[in-house]
Protein backbone atom coordinates (compact mmCIF):
# COMPACT_ATOMS: atom_id res chain seq x y z
CA UNK A 1 0.00 0.00 0.00
CA UNK A 2 2.42 2.10 0.98
CA UNK A 3 4.82 1.39 -2.23
CA UNK A 4 1.72 2.24 -4.02
CA UNK A 5 0.91 5.25 -2.34
CA UNK A 6 4.97 6.15 -3.22
CA UNK A 7 4.48 5.15 -6.76
CA UNK A 8 1.57 7.56 -7.12
CA UNK A 9 3.39 10.15 -5.68
CA UNK A 10 6.43 9.90 -8.15
CA UNK A 11 4.35 9.47 -10.70
CA UNK A 12 2.45 12.90 -9.97
CA UNK A 13 5.51 15.00 -9.07
CA UNK A 14 7.45 13.63 -12.23
CA UNK A 15 6.03 16.35 -14.44
CA UNK A 16 6.38 18.97 -11.91
CA UNK A 17 9.96 18.29 -11.45
CA UNK A 18 10.99 18.19 -15.22
CA UNK A 19 9.39 21.57 -15.15
CA UNK A 20 11.45 22.77 -11.91
CA UNK A 21 14.80 20.80 -13.61
CA UNK A 22 13.96 22.98 -16.82
CA UNK A 23 13.41 26.07 -15.09
CA UNK A 24 16.68 25.39 -13.11
CA UNK A 25 18.49 24.68 -16.39
CA UNK A 26 17.21 28.18 -17.84
CA UNK A 27 18.09 30.41 -15.15
CA UNK A 28 21.12 28.94 -13.88
CA UNK A 29 23.12 30.56 -17.67
CA UNK A 30 21.02 33.46 -16.42
CA UNK A 31 22.52 34.08 -12.94
CA UNK A 32 25.67 32.48 -14.05
CA UNK A 33 25.76 35.26 -16.74
CA UNK A 34 26.19 38.10 -13.64
CA UNK A 35 28.58 36.58 -11.94
CA UNK A 36 31.77 38.56 -10.79
CA UNK A 37 35.17 37.40 -10.22
CA UNK A 38 36.93 36.43 -7.23
CA UNK A 39 40.39 37.88 -6.33
CA UNK A 40 43.07 37.13 -3.99
CA UNK A 41 44.66 37.79 -1.57
CA UNK A 42 42.49 40.89 0.22
CA UNK A 43 45.87 42.96 0.76
CA UNK A 44 48.77 43.58 -1.46
CA UNK A 45 52.32 44.76 0.22
CA UNK A 46 54.97 46.37 -1.55
CA UNK A 47 58.13 47.85 -0.05
CA UNK A 48 61.50 49.67 -1.32
CA UNK A 49 62.75 46.08 -0.74
CA UNK A 50 60.45 44.49 -2.74
CA UNK A 51 58.95 46.45 -5.48
CA UNK A 52 56.92 44.08 -7.09
CA UNK A 53 53.70 42.52 -6.05
CA UNK A 54 50.72 40.28 -7.50
CA UNK A 55 47.42 39.04 -7.52
CA UNK A 56 45.54 36.44 -8.94
CA UNK A 57 42.32 37.19 -10.61
CA UNK A 58 39.75 34.00 -11.03
CA UNK A 59 36.44 33.66 -13.42
CA UNK A 60 34.41 31.21 -11.96
CA UNK A 61 31.83 31.80 -14.24
CA UNK A 62 31.21 29.45 -17.18
CA UNK A 63 31.14 32.38 -19.91
CA UNK A 64 34.10 35.01 -20.55
CA UNK A 65 34.55 37.83 -18.07
CA UNK A 66 36.20 41.22 -19.27
CA UNK A 67 38.37 42.31 -15.83
CA UNK A 68 39.69 45.88 -15.62
CA UNK A 69 42.06 46.59 -12.86
CA UNK A 70 42.74 50.21 -12.30
CA UNK A 71 43.41 52.32 -8.44
CA UNK A 72 41.82 54.62 -6.10
CA UNK A 73 42.67 55.92 -3.19
CA UNK A 74 40.25 55.69 -0.30
CA UNK A 75 40.52 54.93 3.54
CA UNK A 76 38.40 53.74 5.93
CA UNK A 77 36.58 56.56 7.67
CA UNK A 78 33.76 57.05 10.27
CA UNK A 79 31.05 59.52 11.10
CA UNK A 80 30.72 60.94 14.16
CA UNK A 81 28.15 57.70 14.75
CA UNK A 82 30.82 55.41 14.45
CA UNK A 83 29.30 54.22 10.71
CA UNK A 84 32.46 53.56 8.46
CA UNK A 85 32.52 53.89 5.24
CA UNK A 86 35.22 54.16 2.07
CA UNK A 87 34.53 56.70 -0.13
CA UNK A 88 36.64 56.19 -3.39
CA UNK A 89 38.67 58.70 -5.21
CA UNK A 90 39.97 57.55 -8.51
CA UNK A 91 41.46 61.43 -9.73
CA UNK A 92 42.70 64.60 -8.24
CA UNK A 93 43.96 62.95 -5.00
CA UNK A 94 45.97 65.32 -2.96
CA UNK A 95 46.79 63.03 -0.29
CA UNK A 96 50.81 63.07 0.57
CA UNK A 97 50.37 58.93 1.44
CA UNK A 98 48.96 57.84 -1.94
CA UNK A 99 50.69 55.84 -3.85
CA UNK A 100 47.77 55.87 -6.86
CA UNK A 101 50.26 57.80 -9.05
CA UNK A 102 52.96 55.49 -9.11
CA UNK A 103 51.88 52.16 -8.44
CA UNK A 104 51.48 50.45 -12.15
CA UNK A 105 49.23 46.92 -13.12
CA UNK A 106 50.46 44.63 -15.68
CA UNK A 107 48.22 43.75 -17.51
CA UNK A 108 45.25 46.31 -16.68
CA UNK A 109 42.88 44.75 -19.13
CA UNK A 110 42.15 41.02 -19.76
CA UNK A 111 39.56 38.72 -20.94
CA UNK A 112 39.05 36.10 -18.24
CA UNK A 113 37.70 32.63 -20.13
CA UNK A 114 35.50 30.59 -18.05
CA UNK A 115 37.16 28.95 -15.16
CA UNK A 116 40.59 30.12 -15.75
CA UNK A 117 42.82 32.81 -13.64
CA UNK A 118 45.04 35.31 -14.31
CA UNK A 119 48.03 37.18 -12.14
CA UNK A 120 47.86 40.58 -12.34
CA UNK A 121 51.18 42.21 -11.27
CA UNK A 122 52.34 45.18 -9.43
CA UNK A 123 55.20 47.64 -9.85
CA UNK A 124 55.98 50.57 -7.50
CA UNK A 125 58.09 53.62 -9.08
CA UNK A 126 58.03 55.63 -6.39
CA UNK A 127 59.57 59.43 -6.71
CA UNK A 128 63.83 59.13 -5.24
CA UNK A 129 63.26 61.29 -2.06
CA UNK A 130 60.03 59.51 -0.49
CA UNK A 131 59.78 60.23 3.11
CA UNK A 132 59.89 56.55 5.12
CA UNK A 133 55.92 55.68 5.48
CA UNK A 134 53.20 53.86 4.36
CA UNK A 135 50.98 54.79 1.04
CA UNK A 136 48.02 53.58 0.25
CA UNK A 137 46.37 53.02 -2.91
CA UNK A 138 42.90 50.58 -3.32
CA UNK A 139 43.36 48.15 -6.74
CA UNK A 140 39.67 48.32 -8.10
CA UNK A 141 39.19 45.02 -9.88
CA UNK A 142 36.04 45.49 -12.05
CA UNK A 143 34.51 42.53 -13.72
CA UNK A 144 31.53 42.50 -16.72
CA UNK A 145 30.29 40.78 -19.01
CA UNK A 146 33.38 40.27 -21.93
CA UNK A 147 30.55 40.18 -24.67
CA UNK A 148 27.25 42.05 -23.01
CA UNK A 149 24.36 41.62 -25.26
CA UNK A 150 23.26 43.87 -26.89
CA UNK A 151 19.25 45.22 -26.39
CA UNK A 152 16.70 44.96 -29.49
CA UNK A 153 13.35 46.99 -29.49
CA UNK A 154 10.30 45.37 -29.01
CA UNK A 155 7.83 46.37 -32.13
CA UNK A 156 4.93 45.61 -29.66
CA UNK A 157 6.87 47.07 -26.50
CA UNK A 158 8.76 50.14 -28.33
CA UNK A 159 10.48 50.87 -25.28
CA UNK A 160 13.12 48.12 -23.46
CA UNK A 161 15.33 49.08 -20.62
CA UNK A 162 18.49 46.86 -20.09
CA UNK A 163 20.56 47.28 -16.66
CA UNK A 164 24.22 46.39 -17.08
CA UNK A 165 25.62 45.08 -13.66
CA UNK A 166 28.74 46.13 -13.22
CA UNK A 167 30.70 44.93 -10.08
CA UNK A 168 34.02 46.29 -8.33
CA UNK A 169 35.86 44.57 -6.02
CA UNK A 170 38.20 47.39 -4.25
CA UNK A 171 41.22 45.89 -2.33
CA UNK A 172 44.39 47.51 -0.04
CA UNK A 173 47.54 48.32 -1.85
CA UNK A 174 50.11 49.30 1.00
CA UNK A 175 53.81 50.52 0.24
CA UNK A 176 56.38 50.40 2.89
CA UNK A 177 59.18 52.83 2.38
CA UNK A 178 62.09 52.55 5.29
CA UNK A 179 61.29 50.92 8.16
CA UNK A 180 57.60 51.45 9.52
CA UNK A 181 55.92 51.22 13.07
CA UNK A 182 52.37 50.51 14.50
CA UNK A 183 51.12 52.12 17.02
CA UNK A 184 47.48 52.82 18.27
CA UNK A 185 46.00 55.26 20.96
CA UNK A 186 42.42 54.65 22.38
CA UNK A 187 41.80 58.51 22.33
CA UNK A 188 38.23 58.65 23.84
CA UNK A 189 35.60 56.25 25.25
CA UNK A 190 31.95 56.99 25.66
CA UNK A 191 29.58 55.14 27.04
CA UNK A 192 25.69 55.42 27.25
CA UNK A 193 22.78 53.43 28.25
CA UNK A 194 19.35 54.12 26.78
CA UNK A 195 16.30 51.94 27.22
CA UNK A 196 17.51 48.36 25.94
CA UNK A 197 20.98 48.83 24.74
CA UNK A 198 24.27 49.94 26.06
CA UNK A 199 25.97 51.78 23.35
CA UNK A 200 29.73 52.09 23.31
CA UNK A 201 31.92 54.75 21.30
CA UNK A 202 35.91 54.08 20.86
CA UNK A 203 37.58 56.81 19.69
CA UNK A 204 40.88 55.52 17.96
CA UNK A 205 43.99 57.16 16.33
CA UNK A 206 46.88 55.73 14.34
CA UNK A 207 50.31 56.71 16.20
CA UNK A 208 52.77 55.25 14.14
CA UNK A 209 54.11 55.71 10.65
CA UNK A 210 52.19 52.21 9.32
CA UNK A 211 48.66 51.35 9.19
CA UNK A 212 47.57 49.62 12.62
CA UNK A 213 45.76 46.25 11.80
CA UNK A 214 44.40 44.08 14.56
CA UNK A 215 41.66 42.55 16.06
CA UNK A 216 38.85 44.63 18.84
CA UNK A 217 37.22 43.06 21.65
CA UNK A 218 34.12 44.72 23.65
CA UNK A 219 32.73 43.13 26.23
CA UNK A 220 29.65 44.60 28.66
CA UNK A 221 30.13 43.26 32.15
CA UNK A 222 27.22 43.66 34.91
CA UNK A 223 27.55 44.31 38.47
CA UNK A 224 28.30 40.76 38.93
CA UNK A 225 30.58 40.26 36.75
CA UNK A 226 28.28 38.37 34.60
CA UNK A 227 29.15 38.84 30.70
CA UNK A 228 26.03 40.52 29.09
CA UNK A 229 27.46 41.40 25.43
CA UNK A 230 30.67 40.54 23.60
CA UNK A 231 31.71 41.64 20.05
CA UNK A 232 34.67 41.97 17.68
CA UNK A 233 35.56 42.87 14.64
CA UNK A 234 38.74 43.58 12.52
CA UNK A 235 40.37 46.47 13.18
CA UNK A 236 42.21 48.88 10.25
CA UNK A 237 43.08 52.42 11.42
CA UNK A 238 44.59 54.75 9.08
CA UNK A 239 44.29 57.63 10.80
CA UNK A 240 41.58 58.36 13.12
CA UNK A 241 38.88 56.05 13.89
CA UNK A 242 35.56 56.19 15.31
CA UNK A 243 33.69 52.72 16.40
CA UNK A 244 30.49 51.82 17.70
CA UNK A 245 29.21 48.68 19.66
CA UNK A 246 25.80 48.59 20.80
CA UNK A 247 25.10 45.93 22.98
CA UNK A 248 21.14 44.75 24.02
CA UNK A 249 19.94 44.51 27.48
CA UNK A 250 17.01 43.18 28.67
CA UNK A 251 15.48 42.35 32.29
CA UNK A 252 16.19 43.97 35.37
CA UNK A 253 18.85 42.07 36.25
CA UNK A 254 20.98 44.21 34.61
CA UNK A 255 22.23 47.07 36.99
CA UNK A 256 24.51 49.41 37.81
CA UNK A 257 27.68 49.74 38.09
CA UNK A 258 28.94 47.84 34.66
CA UNK A 259 31.86 47.47 33.08
CA UNK A 260 32.98 48.04 29.69
CA UNK A 261 36.36 46.33 28.72
CA UNK A 262 37.95 46.66 25.42
CA UNK A 263 41.05 44.70 24.25
CA UNK A 264 42.81 45.43 21.36
CA UNK A 265 45.47 43.41 19.21
CA UNK A 266 47.23 43.27 16.24
CA UNK A 267 47.91 39.25 16.56
CA UNK A 268 45.48 36.89 15.63
CA UNK A 269 44.78 38.41 11.89
CA UNK A 270 44.97 34.89 9.96
CA UNK A 271 43.45 36.54 7.06
CA UNK A 272 46.99 38.59 6.34
CA UNK A 273 50.29 36.68 5.70
CA UNK A 274 52.18 37.25 9.22
CA UNK A 275 55.18 38.37 7.08
CA UNK A 276 53.08 41.10 5.80
CA UNK A 277 52.22 42.13 9.84
CA UNK A 278 53.69 44.98 11.33
CA UNK A 279 52.95 44.15 14.66
CA UNK A 280 52.20 46.97 16.87
CA UNK A 281 51.16 47.64 20.63
CA UNK A 282 48.46 45.77 22.22
CA UNK A 283 45.85 48.25 24.67
CA UNK A 284 43.68 46.97 27.50
CA UNK A 285 41.13 48.96 29.02
CA UNK A 286 38.32 49.26 31.20
CA UNK A 287 35.62 51.11 32.48
CA UNK A 288 32.92 51.01 35.38
CA UNK A 289 29.82 52.79 34.86
CA UNK A 290 28.21 54.11 37.96
CA UNK B 1 68.90 -26.06 -19.74
CA UNK B 2 71.67 -28.06 -18.78
CA UNK B 3 73.71 -27.44 -15.30
CA UNK B 4 76.52 -25.80 -17.30
CA UNK B 5 74.10 -23.28 -18.89
CA UNK B 6 72.29 -22.51 -15.12
CA UNK B 7 76.02 -22.20 -14.04
CA UNK B 8 77.00 -19.25 -16.40
CA UNK B 9 72.72 -17.57 -15.45
CA UNK B 10 74.09 -17.93 -11.79
CA UNK B 11 76.24 -14.42 -11.45
CA UNK B 12 73.68 -12.55 -13.31
CA UNK B 13 70.42 -13.19 -11.55
CA UNK B 14 73.01 -12.67 -7.93
CA UNK B 15 74.02 -9.44 -9.96
CA UNK B 16 70.61 -8.63 -10.27
CA UNK B 17 69.48 -9.27 -7.18
CA UNK B 18 72.37 -7.43 -5.67
CA UNK B 19 71.43 -4.19 -7.86
CA UNK B 20 67.47 -4.73 -6.64
CA UNK B 21 69.06 -4.83 -2.84
CA UNK B 22 71.16 -1.60 -3.32
CA UNK B 23 68.20 -0.01 -4.82
CA UNK B 24 65.97 -0.98 -1.92
CA UNK B 25 68.52 -0.16 0.84
CA UNK B 26 68.58 4.14 0.02
CA UNK B 27 64.76 3.98 0.07
CA UNK B 28 64.81 2.20 3.31
CA UNK B 29 67.11 4.98 4.82
CA UNK B 30 65.38 8.14 3.45
CA UNK B 31 62.04 6.69 4.89
CA UNK B 32 63.35 6.89 8.07
CA UNK B 33 64.43 10.25 8.01
CA UNK B 34 60.90 11.38 6.85
CA UNK B 35 58.86 12.01 10.06
CA UNK B 36 55.10 11.78 9.80
CA UNK B 37 53.31 15.29 10.13
CA UNK B 38 50.08 16.83 10.35
CA UNK B 39 49.24 20.07 7.91
CA UNK B 40 45.92 21.68 8.48
CA UNK B 41 44.60 24.81 7.20
CA UNK B 42 41.07 26.55 6.74
CA UNK B 43 40.49 27.85 3.31
CA UNK B 44 38.57 30.97 4.10
CA UNK B 45 36.60 32.86 1.33
CA UNK B 46 37.34 35.90 -0.53
CA UNK B 47 35.48 39.39 -0.95
CA UNK B 48 33.57 39.07 -4.17
CA UNK B 49 30.09 40.97 -5.31
CA UNK B 50 27.93 39.09 -8.04
CA UNK B 51 24.85 40.72 -9.93
CA UNK B 52 22.19 37.76 -9.56
CA UNK B 53 19.75 39.30 -10.90
CA UNK B 54 19.05 42.32 -12.91
CA UNK B 55 16.76 44.88 -12.58
CA UNK B 56 14.09 44.58 -15.20
CA UNK B 57 11.51 47.43 -16.04
CA UNK B 58 9.67 45.09 -17.88
CA UNK B 59 7.65 46.48 -20.36
CA UNK B 60 7.89 50.32 -20.44
CA UNK B 61 5.53 52.47 -22.52
CA UNK B 62 5.68 56.35 -23.49
CA UNK B 63 4.59 58.53 -21.28
CA UNK B 64 3.95 55.85 -18.36
CA UNK B 65 6.84 55.46 -15.36
CA UNK B 66 7.35 52.32 -14.34
CA UNK B 67 8.96 51.62 -10.68
CA UNK B 68 10.57 48.16 -9.97
CA UNK B 69 9.96 47.41 -6.21
CA UNK B 70 12.62 45.97 -4.27
CA UNK B 71 10.92 43.41 -2.74
CA UNK B 72 9.38 42.10 -6.24
CA UNK B 73 6.34 43.75 -5.06
CA UNK B 74 5.17 45.47 -8.28
CA UNK B 75 3.66 43.76 -11.33
CA UNK B 76 6.12 42.70 -14.49
CA UNK B 77 9.02 43.87 -12.95
CA UNK B 78 12.30 42.21 -11.23
CA UNK B 79 14.00 43.78 -8.14
CA UNK B 80 18.02 43.81 -8.75
CA UNK B 81 20.40 41.64 -6.40
CA UNK B 82 23.48 41.50 -6.17
CA UNK B 83 25.27 39.07 -3.63
CA UNK B 84 28.57 39.93 -1.66
CA UNK B 85 30.74 36.75 0.10
CA UNK B 86 33.41 37.44 1.98
CA UNK B 87 34.53 36.38 5.47
CA UNK B 88 31.52 35.29 7.96
CA UNK B 89 31.11 38.77 9.91
CA UNK B 90 34.03 40.61 8.15
CA UNK B 91 33.03 44.45 7.79
CA UNK B 92 32.62 45.66 4.66
CA UNK B 93 32.04 49.11 2.38
CA UNK B 94 29.87 49.14 -0.08
CA UNK B 95 29.56 51.65 -2.34
CA UNK B 96 26.94 52.30 -5.31
CA UNK B 97 27.32 54.25 -8.71
CA UNK B 98 23.56 54.62 -9.87
CA UNK B 99 23.10 56.26 -13.77
CA UNK B 100 20.76 59.29 -14.05
CA UNK B 101 19.55 58.25 -17.49
CA UNK B 102 19.50 55.19 -19.72
CA UNK B 103 20.46 56.22 -23.82
CA UNK B 104 20.51 54.55 -26.74
CA UNK B 105 22.88 52.57 -28.04
CA UNK B 106 23.39 55.57 -30.89
CA UNK B 107 23.06 58.75 -28.18
CA UNK B 108 19.64 60.09 -29.48
CA UNK B 109 17.87 59.84 -26.73
CA UNK B 110 17.62 59.43 -22.74
CA UNK B 111 15.70 58.19 -20.70
CA UNK B 112 14.96 59.10 -16.70
CA UNK B 113 15.78 56.86 -14.10
CA UNK B 114 15.85 57.19 -10.66
CA UNK B 115 16.06 56.13 -7.31
CA UNK B 116 15.03 56.99 -3.76
CA UNK B 117 16.70 57.04 -0.87
CA UNK B 118 14.97 53.92 0.33
CA UNK B 119 15.03 51.52 -2.78
CA UNK B 120 17.97 49.82 -1.93
CA UNK B 121 17.80 46.74 1.00
CA UNK B 122 20.66 45.32 2.63
CA UNK B 123 20.07 41.43 4.12
CA UNK B 124 22.84 39.72 5.81
CA UNK B 125 21.40 36.57 6.63
CA UNK B 126 22.40 35.00 2.84
CA UNK B 127 18.38 35.08 1.82
CA UNK B 128 18.82 36.38 -2.49
CA UNK B 129 14.85 36.86 -2.17
CA UNK B 130 14.04 40.14 -2.68
CA UNK B 131 10.20 39.31 -1.58
CA UNK B 132 11.87 37.12 1.66
CA UNK B 133 14.09 39.93 3.32
CA UNK B 134 14.94 38.51 6.68
CA UNK B 135 17.23 40.96 9.01
CA UNK B 136 19.79 43.60 7.92
CA UNK B 137 19.14 47.12 6.51
CA UNK B 138 15.47 47.31 5.40
CA UNK B 139 15.79 50.81 3.97
CA UNK B 140 19.51 51.93 2.34
CA UNK B 141 19.90 55.10 0.31
CA UNK B 142 21.60 53.75 -3.07
CA UNK B 143 23.46 57.04 -3.28
CA UNK B 144 24.70 56.99 0.50
CA UNK B 145 25.80 53.20 1.91
CA UNK B 146 27.88 55.58 4.52
CA UNK B 147 25.34 55.49 6.98
CA UNK B 148 24.61 51.99 6.57
CA UNK B 149 26.43 49.45 8.55
CA UNK B 150 27.70 46.93 6.51
CA UNK B 151 28.75 43.34 7.50
CA UNK B 152 29.17 40.43 5.06
CA UNK B 153 27.02 38.51 7.83
CA UNK B 154 27.53 35.54 9.95
CA UNK B 155 27.08 33.36 6.97
CA UNK B 156 29.42 35.11 4.89
CA UNK B 157 27.08 35.79 2.37
CA UNK B 158 24.80 38.57 1.86
CA UNK B 159 22.32 40.32 -0.94
CA UNK B 160 21.49 43.55 -2.09
CA UNK B 161 17.64 44.15 -3.67
CA UNK B 162 17.62 46.91 -5.53
CA UNK B 163 14.67 48.83 -6.73
CA UNK B 164 14.32 51.93 -8.94
CA UNK B 165 11.94 53.85 -11.57
CA UNK B 166 12.14 54.59 -15.16
CA UNK B 167 10.23 58.08 -16.32
CA UNK B 168 9.90 57.69 -20.15
CA UNK B 169 8.80 60.86 -21.46
CA UNK B 170 5.81 61.83 -23.79
CA UNK B 171 7.66 61.20 -26.59
CA UNK B 172 10.01 58.76 -26.02
CA UNK B 173 11.59 57.73 -28.90
CA UNK B 174 11.18 54.18 -29.52
CA UNK B 175 14.51 51.74 -28.35
CA UNK B 176 16.45 50.15 -26.65
CA UNK B 177 18.04 51.77 -23.57
CA UNK B 178 20.96 50.84 -21.47
CA UNK B 179 23.07 51.91 -18.83
CA UNK B 180 25.41 51.23 -15.94
CA UNK B 181 25.19 50.04 -11.92
CA UNK B 182 28.18 49.84 -10.80
CA UNK B 183 28.42 47.92 -7.04
CA UNK B 184 31.71 48.06 -5.32
CA UNK B 185 32.79 46.36 -2.39
CA UNK B 186 35.70 46.63 0.24
CA UNK B 187 37.25 45.05 3.64
CA UNK B 188 37.17 47.90 5.96
CA UNK B 189 39.15 46.06 8.02
CA UNK B 190 42.65 45.42 6.22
Amino acid sequence: MREAHLSRSSVRWFPRWTTVAAVLLFLVPAFDALAGVLVAPPVVILSDKGRTGRITVQNTATTPREVTINFAFGLPESDSLGNVSVLLQDSAITDPFSCVGWVKAFPRRLILQPNSQQVVRFVAKPPKDLANGEYWSRVVVQSKESEAAVPTSDPEQAITAKINMIMQTAIMLKYRQGDVFARLELQDTQVEDHDSTVQVMLDLKSQGTASYIGVLHCRLRDANGKLVGSDNLQLAVYRHLRRRFVFPVVGEDFVKPYQVEVEITSKGRTDIDARDMIYGNDIDYSMLVE
Amino acid sequence: MNAKQGLFRLPRILGTVAVLAALMLPSTATSQDVAVGQATATVLAVLAVSATTGLDFGNVYQGVSVTAAKDNSTTGTAAGVFTITGAASADIAVYMQMPEYLATSSGDDRMVISFNSTDAAFDTTGNVDPASFATGVADVDPYNWGAAATNVGSTGTSAIFLGGAVIPSVNQTAGAYTGDIIVTVSYIGT
